[in-house]
Parts: C-alpha cells; structure tokens; sequence
C-alpha cells in the first residue's frame, strides 16, 4: 500500500495553490474550447477529469515512490498527454457540449478558473481535507454566479453530490446524460461498463441504459447491476499492483462478450484500455 | 491459476443460486428486513441484552461468560477443557479470532475441525480465506492433493463425492471419542438463552450433541431479542450463502434434558452434560456504540458481499485480517483488531451494498474507516 499521508500532503498542498490535485498546465485542461462563454448560470463541469486521466496510470506508478521522491513532483506540470489521448479527451467534452447547446442549454466554462471537485480526497477517505476543500470550491463557484452545474463524469459528479452532507450547498448537479438527446444507433455492437458511481450510488444506470440506442451484449453474471464489477482505477492510487489485478479480471470478463466496449468514465477508460481485447470508446463519443 | 480459478468457479456456482432462492422464497427479503430491525434494537443497547442473554443461559442450565478479549476467552476455554482432550471443532470464526484452535493444541489437546472447508485449511495449515467458504481458494484438484498427503487413501482425478467420503471417514472416529464440542452461533436468543446454529454437513450437530462438554462460542453482536428473531436470522443466513433450505438448523438451550419421568425436568439425558456460551466482545461493544460503525455489527455473515466484490475476487485471502476476508471483513478488520488498512482497499464498487440482506452501506462504513484509519495516521 502507498504512503497515503504524504499522497494526501501532496494533494492538499496543490490544492490550497492551485484548486488542482498536482501541478498541471492548465492549457491541456481548457484546450478542448474558446467558444463558450466565461460566465453564466449555467456551467459545464469537466473538473478536468478527461483531460488528465491519461496521466493517471503513469502517476500511479509514481505514487510508491512519492514519499522519496516528494521534490519532484512540481515536475507533473510539464508532463502532458500524447496528442492522440488529448484529441479523444477533447472530442468527448466537445461532442457533450455540443448536444448540450443543441437541446437550447446556454452553457458557460470557467476556463482557468474551474477548480477540481475534491473527488479523490473523498475516495481515500481524507474526509475533514474534503469538506475544507470543497467549501472552497463552493466559493468559486457563488463567486462566478454559478446555479446549474452540468456533470461530465462520475467522479466529479459523485464528489458534488456529497457536498451537501458536508455543508448548505445550494446548487444544482446535473449530468448531462439526463439532458442530451443521442444521435440514432451505432452499426456496431457493444457490450457495456457501468461507471460503479452513476449505477450503485447515483441512479444514473437506467438513465444511460435509455439514452444508448445501440444494440449492447449483455450478460447477467457480467453486466448485471449487481454484478458488474470496477474498473479497478479507485484503487490505483492505494496500490497500482492491486487496481491492475481488478482490472485484468473486469476487461478479461467483458472481452468474452464484445470486442468492443462502451465506459462511461475517463478512468474507466485508461484503467480498462490496455487489458480490454478490443476498441474502448467512451458513451458521449458513440451516441453524441 | 489457483485463486482466479477457484474463485471464479464459487462465484458462477454461487451467484445464480442465490438470485434463485430469493424468487422462489421472496419472504426471506421480509425476513431480512424485520431481522435487521431486530438486531438493530439490540445493538442500540447491547449491554443490556448481554446481560439478558447471560441470565437467560443460566435459566436453561447452562454456563453463560462474557469475555471482553480473546486471551480471556482463550482462559474460559482452558478452564472448561483442560488437557489431554479430543476436541471436535463445529466451525466457528469467532473461534478463529480468538486463537482458541491452535491454544487447545498448545494444551495438550487433540484438536479437530469438522467442517469440510475448516478441516481443509487445517490440513493446509492456511487462514480461512472466506466467511462460510473458508477453503473457497482450494481448487478441487488442490484439495485432492492435500488430503492424498495429509490422511491417505485418495486416489487421482478423484470426484467431489469421493473427496468428501475419504474426510467423512477420516472425521467419524473423532466424533465418537471426543470429550468436547465446540461450535460458534450464528443467532443467539436473549429471552431464552438458546443459540441456534445453521449447517448442511452434520458435522456442527455431531460435535454439540456426541461429546458430553458443548461450547459454544460467538460474537456479543449475535445476540437478537428473542428466539423467532435467531430463526429469522439463520433462514435469511443461509438463503444469502445460497444454501436454503438449510440441511439443518439446531437450536441448543442449556445441556440435554428430559422429562420422560414423572414429568420432571432433569438434565443431562443422552446429549451434553454441560453447555457454555462464550459472548466474545473484542472491541464489538466499542463498536455499537458508534453510529456508523454500528452497521458492520449488523453482518449475518452470509459472505454474499465477497462473491460481488471486485477487490476480494482479485485479491482474496490477502485482503483483510483473517478471518475477516471481503468487503465484510474489512469492517471487521477494523472493529476487531483495529486495522484501517484493509478498508484502504475499497474502491467502492457498490455491490456490497446491493446485495447485502442487511442492507448495510459497506462503501460507506469503509469511507469512515479510511477516514479515522487517516486520522490515526496524522
């Protein structure tokens, strides 16, 4: 198991400095727009998950070496990822954002100013670190004049959701799979990941079930609400050796339907990619 | 190949059946949920109802302890047994927890697990790698393996049947010679001090009724209000394990007795001279007393939550604090031996939750263990 006491003073300093969990250039997390507006009511919320996540397997192999190496971490902010991952990520949140805009939504982005949710301090269990944190992020967001936050995904969501039992948060979560309207049907079939948050703690399962018109290949023991297991990326920050047994057996169990898999969560994503036989694509890249 | 394999075989044995008993039996779900309200009402008093429990064993002629460690436990048992004994073991983890196998083996004593998977990872000198299925990381051709080095008379490619027959044997004579039984409970009555303990192989019924000394020894969080509500408990106990009906269920109030004479009640008859209850706290009492983790005190130990864990399926007897393994086990981890650690393990899949008869949010209850666990640390 990582040292998880230094991982947390290594998060709580980054975000106390920049609303981020390590040092990143915030140009790989706003470059997927220039054309939404910088204020309104209404925002889309990336909390620059897709953005980052194809970073993450390579900071998680970094994390048992992080109480030694603890000086180096400032270098994080020159690592970016490849042009292809970085294109995928943008193609996600523009084709979100553009069914968004297409069902009437005026939609603002913070640009530089939108903070990361506080998610992975939740996750680990870093809870006193989470409610300082996200009154904080409140803050920016009655600072910005923000009502509705529009979700992209599970992560973010799930962090948002859980405000409320740590402080009055008066604003509303939504994620965009309840608002988009989904273009007509894939050629190809897939069979399906649930995000574990949007199915067991967010009640979103039926809600993407809905809005994918594909033909999915399911199974009971494999795909079941009860049944379908984590990516293993959760647990990668605690121990990468562990996270990787989870996901060998979830992408082994799923490539035994499929060659082709639809996620729901840009660590799913990354987590499942390299194990799955087959071509992974995220829901909003195939139906928006 | 060993843990992949086997789990993966218990998982698609397993899953499919309980889903089927619950269609078949939907009662069992109203069962759950008045058993829940049920412990729910003992928990918010336990020390209470130890007390009841205690005076309510004593009622019906037996012995009633509470030890509040394991080494006190461990010293309840010596007094009892002694030395020189043949001891037949009716698998208990509570047993596990507090060491009591391998003391009575320092003892002196002739110590035997009865349950097939106990009896196994006896043999195998291994910690019990799941709450009902304590061998579930054994393949069958490793078990085959075993038991032709350790007792004899197996022979390659045996089947299932043969296997269990070759144990059945082997175990007969120990339950005819042995002087004690000891046995856990998996429901515990207050108002009349009865322990009810559910099973399919006999053995649990062979080791409290052949020898003359039963001791049962069980968790403070076993205990419920009343005897219909340790039936509820076993019921919905072995529909979550996927094994109902149940071979057996035995209920035990004090030794034998009969009243074949005249009408008058004396004790012992042809079972137990003597019963024991042994109600093992070991920080559970601490535990109840805290509204979170006052949830994991609720577990049946059914052990349903491991086989849709994607932690313990990839990670099995080495997640958590035997025999606390699972999702289940690492709340466990924490109440008993205070160990955050395994709760660190968590990646809050869900389907714990879903599938719990119990209805306990274990993500949730792990997310407060990670965060005292994080506490503790800084």
């Amino acid at each position: 198991m990582n040292d998880l006491k230094t991982l947390r003073d290594v998060l709580v300093e980054n975000l106390e400095r920049n609303m981020m969990p390590f040092p990143v250039d915030k140009g790989i997390c706003t470059g997927w727009t220039r054309d939404l507006p910088r204020s309104g009511d209404t925002i889309i919320y990336t909390s620059c998950m897709y953005q980052l996540a194809p970073l993450f397997p390579m900071f998680n192999r970094f994390l048992p070496y992080l109480s030694a190496l603890r000086s180096l971490t400032p270098l994080a902010s020159k690592l970016k990822p490849s042009e292809a991952q970085l294109n995928r990520a943008y193609n996600v949140l523009r084709k979100i954002s553009n069914a968004l805009t297409a069902k009437g939504i005026k939609l603002a982005y913070l640009y530089d100013d939108e903070p990361y949710s506080g998610a992975l301090l939740l996750e680990l269990g870093f809870l006193d670190e989470f409610q300082e944190y996200a009154k904080k992020v409140y803050g920016r967001f009655k600072e910005r004049g923000v009502k509705r936050i529009i979700t992209v995904d599970p992560h973010t969501h799930n962090a948002l959701a859980r405000y409320s039992e740590f402080f009055s948060f008066n604003v509303e979560v939504v994620n965009y799979i309840e608002l988009v309207e989904p273009r007509e049907g894939d050629a190809n079939v897939y069979t399906i990941h649930d995000s574990c948050l949007y199915t067991r703690f967010l009640n979103l399962r039926e809600k993407f079930r809905e809005k994918i018109k594909i033909k999915l290949v399911e199974d009971d023991m494999v795909t079941g609400k009860d049944t379908s297991f984590c990516c293993g990326g959760p647990l990668a920050p605690v121990d990468f050796k562990a996270s990787e047994e989870v996901a060998k057996a979830r992408a082994k169990s799923l490539s035994r339907l499929s060659k082709n898999l639809l996620v729901q969560c840009p660590i799913c994503y990354v987590t499942l990619s390299p194990h799955f036989e087959g071509e992974v694509k995220d829901v909003a890249e195939v139906i928006l | 190949m060993s843990w992949e394999t086997a789990v993966e075989r218990a998982i698609n044995n397993n899953v499919p059946r309980v889903y089927k008993i619950l269609r078949e039996h939907p009662y069992i779900l109203d069962l759950a949920k008045e058993l829940r309200e049920a412990k729910l009402k003992v928990l918010e008093n336990l020390e209470y109802y130890v007390d009841k429990t205690l005076d309510s064993v004593k009622r019906a002629g037996g012995h009633g302890y509470l030890a509040s460690s394991p080494e006190e436990a461990r010293e309840i048992v010596e007094k009892i047994v002694g030395k020189g004994k043949t001891v037949v073991m009716g698998k208990s983890m509570v047993a596990y927890e507090a060491g009591i196998r391998e003391f009575l083996i320092r003892q002196g004593n002739e110590v035997w697990e009865t349950d097939l998977g106990e009896f196994l990872i006896q043999l195998a000198n291994q910690p019990p790698s799941h709450i009902i299925a304590p061998a579930i990381h054994l393949t069958k051709e490793e078990v085959e393996k075993l038991l032709k080095q350790k007792i004899g008379g197996v022979h390659e490619g045996s089947t299932h049947e043969e296997l269990v027959t070759m144990v059945r044997q082997f175990l007969r004579e120990k339950f005819v010679k042995a002087d004690v039984g000891i046995t856990g409970a998996n429901a515990v009555a207050s108002d009349t001090g009865t322990i009810a303990l559910i099973e399919n192989e006999g053995n649990i019924r062979f080791s409290s009724i052949s020898p003359t000394v039963h001791i049962a020894i069980t968790g403070v969080d076993k205990i419920v209000p009343t005897l219909a509500d340790a039936t509820k408990e076993v019921l919905v106990q072995s529909a979550f394990a996927g094994l109902y009906p149940p071979t057996y269920v035995n209920f035990t109030s004090g030794p034998s007795s009969t009243a074949d004479i005249e009408m008058k009640r004396i004790s012992p008859a042809h079972g137990p001279k003597e019963f024991h209850l042994i109600l093992l706290d070991n920080g559970r009492i601490k535990a109840s007393k805290d509204p979170v983790l006052r949830e994991a005190l609720l577990c049946i130990r059914c052990g349903r939550c491991h086989l849709h864990c994607p932690v313990y399926r990839a990670l099995g007897v080495k997640w958590g604090d035997p025999p606390f393994t699972g999702p289940m086990g690492a709340m466990w981890s924490y109440v008993v031996y205070n160990d955050p650690k395994p709760a660190m393990y968590c990646a809050h899949s869900g389907n714990c939750k879903e599938v719990c008869p119990m209805r306990i949010n274990i993500p949730r209850v792990l997310e407060y263990i990670k965060w005292k666990g994080n506490r503790q640390k800084a």
